[in-house]
This record gives C-alpha cells, structure tokens and sequence, in this order.
C-alpha cells in the first residue's frame, strides 16, 4: 500500500496493510532533511548498522547515490551503531493533511489498548510455542532484551514522546520479526498472528499520532530510531526464545509507558 | 474418404470467404472521431472523408455522401461539404445515447454503398459523490458508501481514497455490482484520524467528493453482547437478572446498552429505560416483572458516547420469575343436593382455576373451611376443583384458599343458608335481595334490588337546620334518615316555613335532596321551618327549627361605613390642607401675634420675678420663633469691689440721674418704645449716642393689665429713653445694662440688678405704630437688694475654685468675642470680673445681645 518496499524481506509473506509502516517512517525522515544537518545518511547507516533486513539496505543504496556521498562518508563511522540525536527543531513538518486536535487523548488510548492486550499476547505467544516455554518462563522469556531503547517516565512531554516513537518504532520491528517467524514456526497459530498484526497494527497507528504531535506541537519532523537484531539467521529455539524476551519485554514496558502518559 | 471430402469443401469455403471479406473490408473512407463519447445535450460535429481510389472508382466525390443515423438518413441541412474528399455532419443537442452514424454514398446514381459507420456513445459527467459515509463492523474491514449522483449512461468508475495524516493507504476501487460502496483492504486502526473520500471517473470526466476525516473508533458498530443468559430470584418474583459477554470492543471502548423484553406470548417489546443502561456493564437485573411468568430477552450496544452504530440485536435469551402467592381468591359457588337422609343435605362445592396471572405459580391445592353457625371450623384440602359434602340444614359458611410454592390465596368466602331459610320477613324493614346467576363456567356478576315486605311512615322526621342565612334567602340542610327509621323508600320531603305572623308555606323537595335554599325571606324576620319526610304510605314530621334573618346583606354595613369614613376623612384632610394654606389669615385673625406684657422682659427688671424663671421663658418664647424680631437686652451686672475708672464714671453718672429722677414716674403708658438706658450712662460716648434718636429720658410704669387675662406678677417702673417700639423688630440692639451698685449701705456687696431689653425694630415695615415701648428700671428697695445678696452669697456658696476657674475663662473667651463686633461694652467686663469674684450664678451672668435672640454665657 506505501510506496516504498517491505523491510523484512519479498519473502515474509506480509499482510499488505502492515507490511510498510516501518518503511513510511523512514520516508517521513526522509521528506525534511535540514540543510545544514543532513541526517538521512546517517538514518541510513542507523538502520543499515541493526540486521534487520537487506531490502533496507537496497533501499538506502539509492540514497547513497545521491548528492552526498562526500558527506556520507565524513558521517559514516560517526553515527554508526547509536540513535542519533533529533532533528533541529525548526525543520519543516509536512502531513498529508492537518492532524486532528485530539492527539494525546487518541495516544492515551492506544497506549491503553496495547497494555491491555499485551499480556494476553504474551500468553498466547510462548503458548503456542509449546514446551519448554511455558514452564520455563523466567529463563527462557525473562525480559533481558539488548539495546531496548530506554524511556524516561518523568521527562517532558517532547521527550517522553521522542523516545516513545523510538520505542514504537523497535517494537514495530521486532513484532514484524516474530510475525514472520512465527508464520513460518506455527503456521496454524491463526490467533496468534492476528493479535500479533493486530498490535502492529496499532503501533503504526500510534507512530502516526506521535510523529502529528511531535510536528504540530515541537517541530520534531525526524527521530533517529534503532532496531533490535535480526532473527533470520537464528536457529528455530532461538527466534523463539528471542520473540518470547521480547514480548516479555514489551509487556513490562507498555505498562510504564500507558502509566506515563 | 467422405469425411475427406467434406473438408476439403470446407476449407475452400473458408479460403474463398476469407478472400471475399478481406476485399470487402477495405472501407471506402472513414469518419472521424472514430468511436465518440459525447455528452448529452452538447453539439457533435463528424466527418466523412472518402479516400481517392473510392472517388475514382465509383466517380463520387463528397457531394454523394449522405448520412443515416440508425437507419435513417439524416436531413441534408445538416451536411457540410469541406472539401471534395469530406463531409461533415453536425447534431445540435444530442440526446440519443446509442447511436449508430453511417457515412454512404450513392453510386451510379442508384446504388447506396456504405462507407463507414461509428457508434456514438452519449452520457453525462459523474456528480460528486455525495453523503460519504463509513462503517467500521467490529472485527471487520471498514465499509463506505455513498451517493454517486445521477445516472451517467456511461461506465463510471468509483475510488475510496484514505489516508492517514503521515501516510496514504492503498485505492479502494468498487466493483460492478457495488458501485456505491467500497470496503477497504486493511484492518482498521481505532484512535488515528482518517481522512477519506470518492473519486468517481468516466469518459467525459472526474471529480471528488468532499473528504471527511473521523476516527474509525467512533464509526464503530460493535458485535451484539453474546451468551445471554436469565435467571430468576427466590426472593423476589418481580425480577429476573440478565448476564452477557460484552464483545471484545469493550477492552477499549466504553458501552451503553438497550434491553428489551416481552412475555412469551407477546410480540411487543418493551425497553428498559437507556438512562439505566448507559454504562458498561455485563448484568443487569429487570424489575416490575409478573410472578411466574416467561419472558424474552434481547440486548445491543453501541460506544457510549453515542458516536457510531447500534450493534445487532443479540440472541433471544428467555427465563421465568419465580412464584408468588396467587393473587385472588377462586371463584366460588355451591349447589345443594337433596339428601335421603333425614335432616342432612348434599352440597357441592364448584371453583374455578386460577387464571396464570392470578395463580402467580402452580397451584399445588385447595383449601376449604366449613363453619357451622357458631361453632368451630373445619378444615379440608382438596385437589380438585369441585368437593361435595354432606352437611346439616343449618346455616354453614364455606370459605376456599389456592395454595402454591409460595403461599395461600385471600379466602373467598361463601354462605350457604339453612335449609328452611323461607320468609320470616318483618314489614316496614329493608331487604337487600342478591342474585347470582350461574353459567356452566361459573358465577356471572350478581344484581341486587332493595325491597320492603310492606312499607310504613317513617317513625322520625328528618332534623332541618341552616347552613346559611343570608339577608333575603336561606340554605337549609339536613341528613338522610336512617335505614331503621325510613320504614319504606322515602318519596319526598316537604319542607313547611312560617314567620309569627305569617301563614305557612310548604316546599316539596326530591328525596336525594339534603339541602334547598329558601327564597325571598323577608329581613330582619324570625322564620320557623320543619320538615316531612313521606314514604308510600305517609309521611312524619321532623322538630321545628327558628331561625332569623338578618337586616343587613353580608357586607352591607361595610359598604355604608366604609365610604362615609373616606369622605370624612377626605373632609377633614381639605380642612387641615386649607388651614395650612391660610395659617398666616387665620393667626392673624384669631390669635393676633401679641405679646404678653407680664412676660415682657421688661418685667424682670423686678425683683419679684425670680430671674431663672423669666430666662427659661425667654427661651421658650425665641423657640417658638414667634418673635424673631424681638431683640433682647439683658444685662446683668455686679458691683465690683474694685470698678474700673471709667466705670465708676459712668456710674456716678447714672447715680446722679437716678437721684434725680427718684420718685417720679412719667405715665407714658402708649408710648411702648423700650430704649437702652445707656445714654443715660455714659453720654460722653458719641458713637453710642450717635445711634440714639432720643436724647431724653423717659420713665414709664408698665400696664397692670396683661393681654387677654394675663396678670403681670408685678408692677414695676422702668425708665426709658427709647423711642423704639417694644416688640419692634430689632435691627440694633441697645445692648447697655446697667447696674446700679453704689447704695452706700450695701458696702462692698454687689448689687444686683439687670434689665433686659427687647425692642423690635421692623425697618423694613411700615407698620411700626403697633409696637410697643417699655423701659423698666427697677427702683429696687434695700431689702430687695440685702435678699438678693442672700441668694447670691447661698448659690455662690457651693462653687469652688474649679468653678471659679471655668468662669474666667469663659470670661477672657467672652471678652474677646463681643469686641471683634464691636459691641464690647465695658459693663460687661465688670460684670464678669463680679461673677468671678462672687461666684455668681449663671442665670446672673450678663448676657450679650444677639441680633435675633440671646446667647445665655
């Protein structure tokens, strides 16, 4: 439905609808680079930098074709491996149309329609991945999730709504990981793909009213975003155990985060 | 070897055709445009053009050609010949929408050949779509629709656009069969605002509807409540509690509720009201239900804001309330049954079912009670609804109770009479006679008729009293006699009023009456009435009552008081108003503004009036401000042990003028002008005997008779100078007093004496004749002087220092307020330096003259 590519890979048999979001969020960096800090490379390299998918790598091949191959090689090894910092704040926000007023209370909700399926996916999650996971819970899906981008409670608002973007967008990710694999682990777990769709659902939803919050109210028109490891090399046990750390993760955080807004 | 003939015949047959068609295919010309989309009502405009090898072929050039349109040739008026090789043809406001335009010719002046045919296809552009509008099915993908307008004749494509604000979503393109509605391909995402809208297409053009922009959540049209279940309550038989599953919107959104509900037998739903069902919830419990009886439930919701769509209707859930004990008793009844045996007789007893809604359960028995003229019950149950038993001739009552789960009917209770229940009827007394009728299913609605074996008078009259009694009418009124009295149906009364003197008149009243008014009664009159009551056979009257009418009407009297009230006080206002006007007239004329001559100040001179006494009249009389143009002149003076040079001067002065004058008395009696006595003090002052307009001095004795029998309380001389009217009006006060103290015999004590003076000087007024003028000096004998001294030193006495110390003060302040109007005088400074030194009272302090009165100091 975007006009730009998947992110996981032509293989990932992805629903359409969800199939782009992430990429939508890279175009949304990519529509307002500030002139005397052109960032788009180094969103390239941030993106490129996480094994998430060499489909996004083409993608920012055409980037480098650009007018800045100069600069991307002054910046490479700089912002290489870390988010980097937001854009400046008078860069030119652009939407399709005006976003609604309603913005945080609609936030507020998707907030709470996460947390309150969270747990239920969880469930459903290391349920349909059979023994040992249900059982072993604590050491198999304990929430020891690296580079998980942190989220400052009692920040202010445009902070807390930076980092929940950068949240979202990690989580979105790695949903769209375990989507994949878990289509290809457990194909007859229809429930689970579909609340597994369903909340990425809704985190593309929620990347939609924060990035209208952030332009309308602080000018924020690009955030830096990172992505957790890529599980396509991974054996079978592994993208389990990863997906089940992750949606542990996710569980304990969504609640600090609905609770902080 | 035939089939192989065939074939070939077969093959040749298409070889040839194919040959003969692809001659024939080769058109003579063309038309352009070559397949047009014309929009209704617009002029179209086509052209023939005829290629060369035709032309010269058939020897035509475009004269020849002609057109048709389906079939018929279209008129030459509307051909134009561009060139050899065109023609064109034009059609003014096309309405045909399927057109078949042929381009001929005709060859060898006979033969018409077609050239070329088009179809002309003619429709309208698309409207805008209008009354977008989206639904979101719970679990489902989003559905618009819309209006596409009128109808185009062409095939017009329509696109749902949507997008959100960062990001567009795929077309949603209709399909044939559902032109008006589109349902999208992704899932809907609650709580983004989505902007969408239609694009609608066709050949002869594009346009958009108006985008709307919402949040899906609120076009949200939930799944109905599933798993509906009802359960009844032991305690209570008016209620029945609903539980559901709400659908699992409800994680996220809020819900309100409408349940309905009927009985089995119904087809009407009532609702609970939506107020009590406008939150999320999962039970809910139904009140004001029947007992025992079925109903069915049903149940929707929608967002609790009322943003979105009801859901379905749920499925219908059914349950019953619990029993209740049966609201009413059975019908009851009995037939009797001859008996064989001697004495006893055979009754059965009938009843009927309880209809459900009475029986308010299943009604497990009957209960039946027999009681025998005074004695103990009996009880029985009974299952069926009909029971016989065999009882004696005497009178028995039967009462019957249903009994359910629950509890026992009231009794319906049933009286089944003695056996030789026959006459015994007493005359002159009422009987009420009941019939039931009875039907094969029960007892029909009983008659009942009052009747008396024989009628009689009534044995008491009914009691006649007022309730009203007015000037010239009068409300009677009185009580229906009692059954035991009427001794028959009560036809009439007769009601019989008389005065003393009068004959007596006779009403006759209907017997549902108990009040008449009488009429035309005379005032003021002593009235007599009694009443009659009649039956069929005669009539009784009651005890007479007296009554009196009264003079007057009700409010009578106030319409007389009250009026005459008003107009005397009406009156007496005007008098008091008039009085006021003319206040001046009427003074004048009744009381003359006189002055009382013993109350003259003149008159204090004497030493007979006690001095505080002729002040605090003086007082009143400037309060009343009837003399406001009387000046007063009083001054009071002391001798001084040590008098000032000057003062003694003007003493000796003094002295030697009133050693010369002792003893005389000039009458000058009319002459009422009262002047100052200073002149005759000091008359080396010029500027005070400047002011004089009489250098001589005159002595005058007061009149003896006061003015309309006021008494002067003494006689005394004055001396006056004056030629000033008494009671003038004052202008300038002669403000001299003078006291004589130099009686040698008195020594050093003081002597009193003051005089007062009051002279009105009217200046302005003509009419000075009236006044008066007095002078009084007080020839004050020595024993008058030695009781003065008594006084004096007796009130003196009292005062201490502190006194003393408040009088010098007043003094130095007196000293200087007088001077700055100049009009000090020295004696004053003398008598102040007297008060000082004896103490003197108040009332004895000199006083300085005021233009219009005096200032006591």
């Amino acid at each position: 439905m975007g006009e730009g590519g998947r992110i996981f890979g032509d293989k990932r048999p992805r629903e359409p609808e969800s199939s782009d979001w992430f990429e939508r969020e890279k175009s949304v960096s990519r529509r307002s680079p500030h002139p005397e800090f052109p960032w788009e490379p180094h969103l390239g390299a941030t993106a490129c930098s996480g094994p998430v998918s060499m489909k996004k790598c083409t993608g920012i091949r055409t980037i480098l074709q650009g007018v800045v191959p100069l600069l991307l090689v002054l910046h490479w090894k700089h912002g290489a491996g870390s988010p980097l910092p937001i854009t400046p704040v008078n860069a030119t926000c652009a939407t399709r149309h005006p976003c609604h007023s309603n913005l945080m209370n609609q936030i507020r909700n998707q907030l709470a329609q996460l947390n309150g399926s969270a747990n239920a996916l969880f469930i459903l999650y290391y349920t349909a991945q059979g023994e040992p996971f249900p059982n072993n819970l604590d050491k198999l899906c304990g929430p020891n999730v690296t580079d998980f981008p942190p989220f400052h409670a009692n920040g202010t608002e445009r902070t807390r709504l930076v980092e929940l973007y950068r949240l979202i967008a990690y989580l979105g990710a790695s949903l769209g990981n375990i989507t994949r694999d878990q289509k290809v682990l457990n194909p007859n777990a229809l429930s689970l793909h579909s609340k597994l769709n369903a909340t990425a659902d809704i985190m593309r939803g929620l990347l939609s009213n924060v990035l209208c919050r952030l332009c309308n109210k602080y000018h924020v028109a690009h955030v830096d975003v990172a992505y957790g490891p890529d599980t396509s090399g991974k054996d079978v046990f592994q993208k389990k155990k990863l997906g089940c750390q992750l949606l542990g993760k996710y569980k304990q955080v969504i609640a600090v985060v609905a609770q902080a807004f | 070897m035939l089939a192989l003939q065939t074939w070939i015949v077969h093959a040749l047959f298409i070889f040839f055709t194919t040959e003969s068609v692809g001659e024939l295919l080769d058109p003579c010309g063309y038309i352009k445009p070559e397949s047009p989309v014309v929009q209704l009502g617009s002029n179209f405009t086509a052209v023939c053009v005829l290629k060369e090898k035709c032309m010269d072929y058939f020897h035509v050039n475009a004269s020849y050609i002609f057109w048709k349109t389906n079939h018929l040739t279209v008129p030459k008026e509307q051909y134009t010949i561009i060139n050899r090789t065109a023609s064109s043809v034009t059609f003014t406001d096309t309405s045909l929408l399927n057109t078949q335009l042929t381009c001929n010719i005709r060859t060898f002046g006979q033969i018409d050949q077609n050239v070329y045919g088009i179809r002309i296809i003619s429709g309208l552009p698309p409207e805008k779509p209008k009354n977008l509008s989206c639904i979101v099915n719970e679990g489902k993908k989003m559905m618009c629709q819309w209006d596409p307008g009128r109808e185009t004749y062409l095939e017009t494509n329509f696109t749902l656009k949507s997008e959100w604000a960062t990001e567009k979503f795929a077309d949603c393109k209709t399909k044939r069969d559902t032109p008006t509605s589109c349902t999208v391909d992704y899932s809907p995402v609650y709580f983004v605002n989505i902007e969408v809208w239609v694009e609608a297409e066709n050949a002869l053009g594009k346009v958009t509807s108006n985008h709307i922009n919402f949040d899906p959540v609120d076009k949200v049209k939930p799944n109905p409540p599933h798993n509906l279940s009802v359960s009844n309550s032991e305690e209570l038989s008016s209620i029945l509690k609903l539980t559901w599953i709400n659908s699992s919107i409800q994680g996220f959104i809020r819900l309100k509720y409408n349940i309905q509900y009927r009985t089995r037998d119904s087809s009407i739903w009532s609702q609970i009201p939506p107020e009590d069902t406008a939150s999320t919830r999962s039970s809910f419990t139904v009140q004001d239900l029947k007992p025992f009886t079925e109903y069915v439930f049903r149940i929707r919701c929608m967002k609790e804001d009322g943003k979105g769509f009801w859901s379905d209707w749920s499925e219908e859930a059914s349950g019953i309330t619990y029993e209740d004990r049966p609201s009413k008793a059975p019908s009851f009844w009995y037939k009797i049954e001859p008996s064989h045996t001697h004495g006893y007789r055979s009754v059965q007893l009938i009843w009927k079912t309880l209809p459900p809604f009475e029986a308010n359960g299943k009604i497990l028995d009957y209960e039946v009670t027999l009681t025998r003229w005074k004695s103990r019950l009996q009880n029985y149950t009974v299952n069926d609804t009909k029971w016989t038993v065999n009882i004696t001739n005497d009178r028995y009552i039967a009462t019957l109770t249903a009994r359910n789960l629950v509890g026992k009917s009231d009794a319906a209770v049933l009286t089944i009479p003695a056996y030789d229940f026959q006459g015994n009827l007493a005359e002159s007394k009422c009987y009420l006679i009941t019939v039931t009728p009875i039907y094969a299913d029960g007892p029909g609605s009983p008659e009942s008729i009052k009747a008396y074996l024989k009628q009689a008078p009534p044995s008491k009259g009914p009691t006649v009293r007022t309730k009203k009694v007015g000037k010239n009418e009068a409300v009677l009124e009185w009580d229906q006699l009692p059954v035991d009295v009427q001794n028959g149906f009560i036809r009439n009364y007769t009601i019989f009023y008389r005065t003393i003197i009068g004959n007596e008149t006779a009403v006759n009243v209907d017997s549902s009456h108990t009040e008449y008014t009488l009429s035309s009664l005379t005032s003021d009159t002593l009235y007599m009435v009694r009443m009659a009551a009649y039956t069929d056979e005669g009539g009784k009257d009651g005890p007479e009552f007296t009554f009196t009418t009264p003079k007057f009407a009700q409010g009578e009297i106030e319409a007389i008081v009250v009026p005459v009230c008003l107009a005397f006080l009406l009156t007496t206002l005007l008098g008091v108003l008039f009085c006021f006007n003319k206040r001046d007239l009427i003074k004048k004329h009744i009381w003359p503004n006189v002055p009382d001559p013993s109350k003259s100040l003149i008159a204090q001179w004497s030493p007979h009036t006690p001095p505080r006494h002729n002040f605090n009249s003086k007082d009143q009389m400037y309060s009343d401000g009837n003399f406001t143009d009387v000046s007063v002149v009083e001054i009071e003076a002391a001798n001084d042990k040590k008098p000032f040079p000057e003062d003694l001067k003007s003493l000796d002065l003094f002295k030697k003028e009133k050693v010369s004058t002792e003893g005389h008395s000039s009458g000058i009696g009319g002459s009422s002008c009262m002047s100052s006595s200073r002149p005759s003090i000091s008359s080396s002052d010029e500027n005070e005997s400047a002011q004089n307009t009489s250098g001589t001095v005159q002595y005058s004795t007061v009149v003896h008779s006061g003015y309309r029998h006021q008494v002067p309380s003494v006689q005394v001389f004055s001396r006056s100078e004056s030629t000033q009217p008494l009671l003038d009006s004052e202008e300038r006060p002669e403000d001299l007093q003078l006291l004589d103290n130099t009686d040698s015999s008195v020594g050093n004590f003081p002597r009193q004496q003051y005089f007062k003076q009051n002279c009105s000087q009217r200046e302005t007024s003509p009419d000075s004749s009236h006044s008066e003028r007095s002078k009084q000096v007080s020839s004050v004998s020595e024993e008058e002087f030695v009781r003065l001294k008594q006084q004096i030193s007796g009130i003196s006495q009292p005062y201490g220092s502190g006194q003393m110390k408040m009088f010098q003060e007043i003094s130095v302040a007196d000293a200087f307020g007088p001077r700055t109007e100049g009009q000090v005088e020295r004696l004053e400074t003398v008598g102040m330096e007297a008060a000082v030194d004896e103490g003197m009272p108040k009332s004895y302090l000199p006083q300085t003259v005021r233009r219009g009165g005096y200032m006591p100091q």
